[in-house]
């Protein structure tokens, strides 16, 4: 016993304590919903039983039942469109402006505050505002569309099946982009400037840099904001209850919309613990990516 | 809104220890009422009247979010911190009722000299009913009817004082009124993918002779193809899809839309916003002489079966039903009773059209009742919205969703 005390207060007993409280830690606050979550997918739960933990245990009925659904499908394929074309939008944007402000002309760095604007605001009001300007009759964007010459008519962004989802897409691409500059603005600094003086003086052109320098360099920040977008557009709720509410007949609802709706619309928490279920894997997947991204960091 | 609510009840805690008249005293029997009602609304202003009766029960008041009030309900109730009294939107109330959530009001009722059923409107009693028993007391209903612009129809060439009585006449008096080149819809309504779309749609149905339980008959299938043809002829904005009723009518205020389908809380705002004349009529039915039906909305009262003070529970609510005369006087809701006049308000657009919304609710009828009522309406939302966006036909669409509630039905 003395030992064990002494070996806390001075040696490996130390070290194993700082390892399992933070796990301890985490268990409880992660790990415990994660597994609540994934028993409740097994069970048939709704708004009474929601209290209890002995519920009826139905198997894999619940995932049975969710793949029969006519509207399963293109749900989980609205959902990678939305992810896939979400994250290349705002990592394209946000590089080619972390680019431009890396040029560092007077007030770069403060316009560059700037853009953080959009990242700040809450979900909701920007949801509220895409929700006017993508509106078909009086739409700033329709406007501007027009005037422009690009389209005659005005275009339904919200309320037609071919444009709803790539309205939420144009929305949280906005919501994202400042983001993905921010971080890459970070990894672009960390880059020691005497590699792009040396290329040079060897006759590297501008594009040469980029893609033998830059971008190689950069590999652990953009896999590591890949991750993170992957996260992020996947956890994208606000936008979708904003602008379409999953509409027009899910045109553009995706996984996340679609749990909320079955558990908190319909009161069906065994089919919205299910469909989170399902997005844990995927998140689990882009986990993996970050961790391995990060891991390079840490050497230094 | 935590900050709000926060805000809130650190002004309630330092009302209670400014205001020592408020602070219950030891054998009062503490009442607990949720409700969404804000300060101008109905619940706190009962409350507070209750509270300076001195009756030894003192009620005590939480505000809730609409989104939240079944979600942060049920959370109570399984957890055991239900509160006493509550106010739910009138679909949800079966889905509490049928799992004896509710408290069974059948007998209170019969000996109390204040609540009758005999005077309220069928539709609302209908929605609190369960198994033939009361689980709870309607508190406010109201229903949708046909707004139009009076100047637009003059100026169109249509008689102000015929507005459409059919669909058909519905439909003609859309393409004449529609105006793209002045931005002008002829009717705006709304067709959301949530239960606003149900609450508008069901009463077309139900005109036909059909209803959430025959959702694929002959008459709810030629409601749709008429919903159809207004969309597909862009008589009301295709953005009727993603647009509920507040932001729908708001176009119609402002303008652009000749005919608006809502309901009587517009009134208020119409009065200030629309700048021309305008006149409420009974919705349109399919054909003359057909069965008129309208769809029920606002929220009723309950007490949790938990409670610990049912007969003082049930005292408070005997008193907001001794208020329902000032319901629309002071709170601008209409009682859900028939034996309760409603005084003119002096503003003659305003009386003219709650002639028509109290005529209106006679044929308003509640959805459901059903336990899984959110499932129901979900697949008439999909429905409507599947042929809507041209992606099945009208008959298809319902009888995919009859299907769906088929299995809900059991």
């Amino acid at each position: 016993m003395k030992r064990f005390l002494s070996s806390v207060t001075d040696g490996s007993g130390f070290d194993i304590g700082l390892v399992l409280l933070p796990l301890a830690f985490l268990f409880v606050m992660s790990g415990l919903p994660l597994l609540y979550n994934v028993v409740m997918s097994l069970q048939e739960v709704d708004m009474f039983s929601l209290g209890s933990f002995w519920r009826p245990f139905v198997g894999l009925k619940n995932y049975v039942d969710l793949f029969s659904q006519p509207e399963t499908r293109p749900i989980l394929l609205n959902t990678a469109l939305f992810v896939s074309a979400s994250i290349a939008g705002q990592f394209v944007i946000g590089f080619g402006l972390a680019l431009f402000f890396w040029m560092n002309f007077p007030g770069a760095s403060w316009l560059r505050g700037l853009f953080l604007v959009s990242w700040v605001m809450p979900g909701l009001v920007v949801g509220a505002i895409w929700n006017w300007i993508l509106s078909g009759d009086f739409g700033v964007l329709n406007f501007f569309l027009r005037e422009v010459g690009a389209t005659d008519g005005n275009i339904f962004w919200r309320s037609d099946p071919n444009y709803s989802l790539w309205a939420v897409i144009i929305a949280n691409i906005w919501l994202g982009t400042s983001f993905n500059m921010i971080l890459l603005s970070v990894g672009l600094s960390g880059i020691p400037k005497d590699l792009f003086e040396a290329a040079e003086l060897d006759g590297a052109n501008a594009f040469q840099r980029f893609w033998t320098i830059t971008l190689p360099m950069m590999r652990s920040t953009i896999g590591a904001i890949v991750a993170l977008g992957l996260i992020f557009t996947l956890q994208q709720f606000d936008l979708f209850a904003a602008i379409t509410s999953g509409g027009p007949n899910n045109a553009s609802n995706v996984t996340q919309y679609w749990a909320w709706d079955l558990s908190f619309r319909q009161y069906d928490f065994a089919k919205g613990a299910t469909i989170s279920v399902i997005m844990i894997v995927f998140v689990m997947l882009a986990s993996v990516v970050y961790v391995r991204s990060t891991r390079h960091e840490v050497r230094g | 809104m935590g900050i709000r609510r926060y805000a809130m009840l650190g002004a309630i805690a330092l009302a209670s220890v400014s205001l020592p008249a408020f602070s219950a005293s030891a054998e009062d029997v503490t009442v607990t009422v949720w409700s969404l009602d804000r300060d101008i609304q109905p619940a706190p202003n009962l409350i507070n009247d209750f509270n300076k009766l001195n009756s030894g029960i003192k009620v005590e008041y939480r505000q809730i979010q609409f989104d939240d009030v079944v979600s942060e309900a049920m959370r109570a109730y399984s957890t055991g911190q239900a509160p006493d009294i509550i106010a739910v939107d009138n679909p949800e109330h079966a889905l509490f009722s049928s799992r004896g959530a509710f408290l069974d009001l059948t007998d209170m009722i019969s000996k109390s000299s204040v609540v009758k059923p005999d005077n309220y409107f069928p539709g609302p009693l209908a929605s609190v009913t369960w198994d033939g028993k009361y689980y709870g007391i309607p508190k406010a209903t109201n229903t949708i009817a046909l707004f139009y612009n009076k100047d637009m129809f003059k100026a169109k060439g249509l008689d102000p004082s015929k507005p459409p009585q059919t669909w058909d006449e519905l439909v003609a008096a859309a393409r004449k009124l529609t105006d793209p080149a002045a931005n002008v819809y002829g009717l705006a309504f709304s067709a959301k993918a949530n239960e606003e779309g149900t609450f508008q749609f069901l009463p077309w149905a139900q005109m036909a002779g059909g209803g959430y339980d025959s959702i694929n008959s002959e008459g709810a299938v030629k409601a749709l193809d008429i919903w159809k043809t207004i969309i597909g002829e862009k008589l009301a904005s295709p953005d009727s899809l993603t647009r509920g009723q507040w932001d729908s009518t708001g176009t119609f205020n402002s303008g652009n839309a000749a005919m608006a389908i809502s309901g009587p809380w517009e009134l208020d705002r119409m009065i200030k916003e629309a700048k021309f004349d305008w006149g409420v009529a009974l919705l349109p039915v399919p054909e003359i002489g057909a069965e008129r039906s309208s769809a029920m909305g606002d929220f009723n009262w309950a007490i949790f079966a938990s409670t610990e003070h049912p007969q003082e529970a049930f005292k408070v609510l005997e008193y907001f039903v001794s208020q329902d005369d000032r319901m629309f006087k002071d709170f601008g809701q209409l009682p859900a009773r028939s034996d309760i006049a409603i005084p003119p308000t002096g503003e003659p657009l305003k009386d003219a059209a709650l002639k028509v919304f109290l005529e209106q609710l006679k044929y308003a009828k509640p959805r459901g009742p059903h336990p899984e009522w959110p499932k129901i309406s979900k697949a008439i939302q999909d429905a409507i919205q599947a042929a809507l966006t041209g992606q099945m036909s009208s008959k298809e669409a319902l009888d995919q969703a009859a299907e769906k509630i088929k299995a809900v039905l059991g």
